[in-house]
């Protein structure tokens, strides 16, 4: 329980520790896994169905098969020739036309392919001819007729872009964020332990967060939750779901696509709330240099904790992600449910983009909060549970705090 | 092996929109969609050319890369079809497309997105082939029966080519040679070689 110095030790939370290892050992799997996967470079588009000839129809020979790819080729091809001029093919008095272009038995049916990244390497590569017909690459809007959004829209390459960007880079950097944060969170537990109180329980408690406070935090809580396993299934589902069937991605999609609407409006009355409630105790202060000098005395057990007052430095960071990052993703989101309202179609794709990247980043910033607030450090959630905490556990982590309350023994503030 | 392209003689098209008036008509496609559109360039300017569009079926589509649900999907002959019974209406697929193919109906809740819509080729989708519930969400599947999209096969001015790229590409080059200009196969670059383009 107590050594030289005395006083409780974050190493002397030995089970806590031994979880800390195993979901630590659990995460570096997954980690490594994710890594092997981004390294895979498996993200190249490659043909899942392929087309065969049913030569004969009928019901005696359901599903017989002749020919396979060979036969199609030739069919589309023959057909293919009949768009020639019409003094060579094609249906005119002197052309001939092509074997096969109009057979009216013919029928062409799909089924699943294997393996089809030799066509995508195939066709990625122009053969002299067609390279010296392409008209180059560009940017190309026009005029339309019809009264829809970018209907005036012929080519945009930047969409290939926006593909990298979104399922090459945001995709496996926010996994690797989210993951190595929980890696690195399950380290510290396992070596360093929980943050202790010092001096042990008092058993006195001193008021901490009211009613309005709570609530709010549980609204903002649970709102975020929502939204992150809701956004979580739809970027990251196909790689964790499909393999339970397309079908029921599609079905986990759907209703993620409209439990993530839901939970919008409570977050966004949540950090308004939150907003009005703390911004005047979360501006910054001078004490905030020091306690982040001394990394919030998070990592040692022995020294005094930096003085701070009812938030330390890292809480109004957490505050200020809630609320900054909070209203970025309230913006890009209600941005993305109305498409075209206010932002063109560049807008928008950027509106995408920040909205995934800063979502990941929020995602790995809380994993931080939800963890020193519950087992990483001891007696912090009573904070927002009760309202109450151990007195000695305001005294070593918010003592100036503790100070200005000291007045009421049972702290009404 | 064939492999299916879209190629539109910027120098042959009239702006007439049977293409575009023939798919909605063929498929039934909903009020509100176009699975096929003309865009005009330099509108009432010296050079004005006009340029029928639709999804290119691309290669490496990036459409299927982004598509959180499996929905999109590519066959062997470079086909990109899409399952309406798993999208979500996230709308990826139109950020991803560089050709802004994938269409939206402004059906559900809040008028946001529904189940995305765009060109099967004329190839139906993942249903049963010439079923009922293939016509009702892809429209018909003519590429079942050896033929090829209706959009290219009614063009007046064969400005619109359908079917193998091969092919295509040497009915075009010969019509060039033949007139002496053409300002190119617009897109390919883009939608077909993704790696080559600059
Ligand atoms: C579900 C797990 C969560 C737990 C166990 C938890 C726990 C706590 C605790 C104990 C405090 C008070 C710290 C103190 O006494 O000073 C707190 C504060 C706070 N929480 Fe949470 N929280 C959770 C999730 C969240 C989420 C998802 C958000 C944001 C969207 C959030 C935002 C905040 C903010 C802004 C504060 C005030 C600043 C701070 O203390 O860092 N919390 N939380």
């Amino acid at each position: 329980m107590s050594d030289a110095a005395g006083g409780v030790r974050g190493r002397d939370f030995t089970g806590y520790r031994i979880a800390g290892a195993l979901s630590a050992l659990l995460f570096l799997v997954l980690l490594a896994w994710q890594i092997v996967f981004m390294l895979g470079g498996g993200d190249t588009v490659t043909p899942e169905v392929a087309w065969s000839s049913a030569a004969t129809e009928g019901p005696d020979t359901p599903g017989a098969r002749t020919g396979g790819g060979t036969l199609v080729a030739e069919t589309l091809t023959a057909r293919t020739r009949l768009q020639d001029e019409r003094f060579r093919t094609g249906p005119s008095a002197e052309g001939d036309v092509p074997e096969r272009a109009l057979d009216p038995g013919t029928r062409l049916t799909t089924a699943p392919l294997e393996d089809g990244s030799s066509l995508t390497a195939a066709w990625a590569v122009p053969d002299d001819d067609s390279a010296a017909m392409m008209h180059e690459s560009g940017r190309v809007e026009g005029r339309s007729s019809l009264p829809y959004a970018n209907a005036a829209l012929f080519e945009r390459p930047f969409a290939r872009d926006w593909r990298i960007g979104m399922s090459d880079v945001i995709t496996h950097m926010g996994a690797l964020a989210i993951l190595g944060m929980a890696f690195l969170l399950s380290a510290v537990l396992a070596l360093r332990g929980r943050v202790p109180i010092r001096r042990g329980k008092s058993g006195r408690t001193v008021k901490r967060f009211g009613f309005l406070e709570r609530a709010t935090h549980w609204l903002t809580a649970i709102s975020f939750l929502g939204l992150s396993f809701t956004g979580l299934a739809i970027a990251y589902g196909e790689t964790l779901f499909v393999p339970l069937g397309a079908r029921a991605m599609g079905t986990l999609g759907w209703w993620s696509t409209w439990g993530h609407v839901l939970f919008a409006p409570t977050f966004f009355l949540g950090i308004l709330i939150m907003a009005v409630m703390w911004t005047a105790k979360n501006l910054p202060s001078r004490l905030d240099a020091q306690w982040l000098a001394q990394g919030g005395g998070f990592f040692s057990d022995d020294g005094p904790h930096p003085p701070a007052r009812k938030f330390n430095a890292g809480q109004k960071l957490i505050f200020w992600s809630a609320i900054l990052g909070g209203l970025v993703m309230v913006l890009t989101g209600v941005t993305l449910m109305f498409p075209f309202y206010w932002l063109d179609l560049g807008g928008m794709s950027w509106a995408m983009l920040i909205h995934a990247a800063i979502a990941v980043l929020l995602i790995a910033v809380f994993l931080a909060h939800i963890y020193i607030g519950s087992v990483g450090m001891h007696g912090a959630v009573h904070a927002m549970w009760s309202g109450r905490v151990d007195r000695n556990w305001a005294a070593e982590h918010h003592d100036l705090w503790l100070k200005e309350n000291a007045s009421d023994t049972e702290g009404a503030r | 092996m064939a492999r299916a392209k879209f190629l539109c003689d910027a120098e042959r098209c009239i702006e007439c929109n049977a293409c575009a008036t023939a798919c909605k008509n063929e498929h039934e496609v909903p009020w509100g969609l176009v699975r096929r559109r003309v865009v005009t360039l330099n509108d009432g300017e010296p050079g004005e050319k006009s340029i029928a569009t639709s999804c290119m079926h691309c290669t490496d589509a990036p459409c299927v890369s982004v598509c959180p649900t499996s929905t999109l999907y590519q066959t062997d002959i470079g086909i990109v079809l899409h399952d309406k019974d798993t999208c979500i209406g996230c709308g990826y697929c139109f950020y991803a497309c560089p050709f802004g193919a994938p269409q939206f109906p402004k059906s559900t809740l809040f008028g946001s997105r529904g189940k995305m819509d765009k060109c099967t080729y004329c190839a139906g989708g993942p249903e049963e082939d010439h079923s009922e519930a293939e016509y009702r969400k892809y429209g018909t599947n003519r590429i079942a029966e050896g033929k090829l999209p209706i959009c290219a096969e009614v063009c007046s001015t064969r400005a619109l080519l359908a079917g193998d790229g091969e092919t295509i590409g040497e009915i075009y080059r010969e019509r060039v040679v033949h007139r002496g200009f053409g300002s190119g196969a617009w897109g390919w670059n883009t939608a077909y070689y993704p790696g080559d383009a600059g």
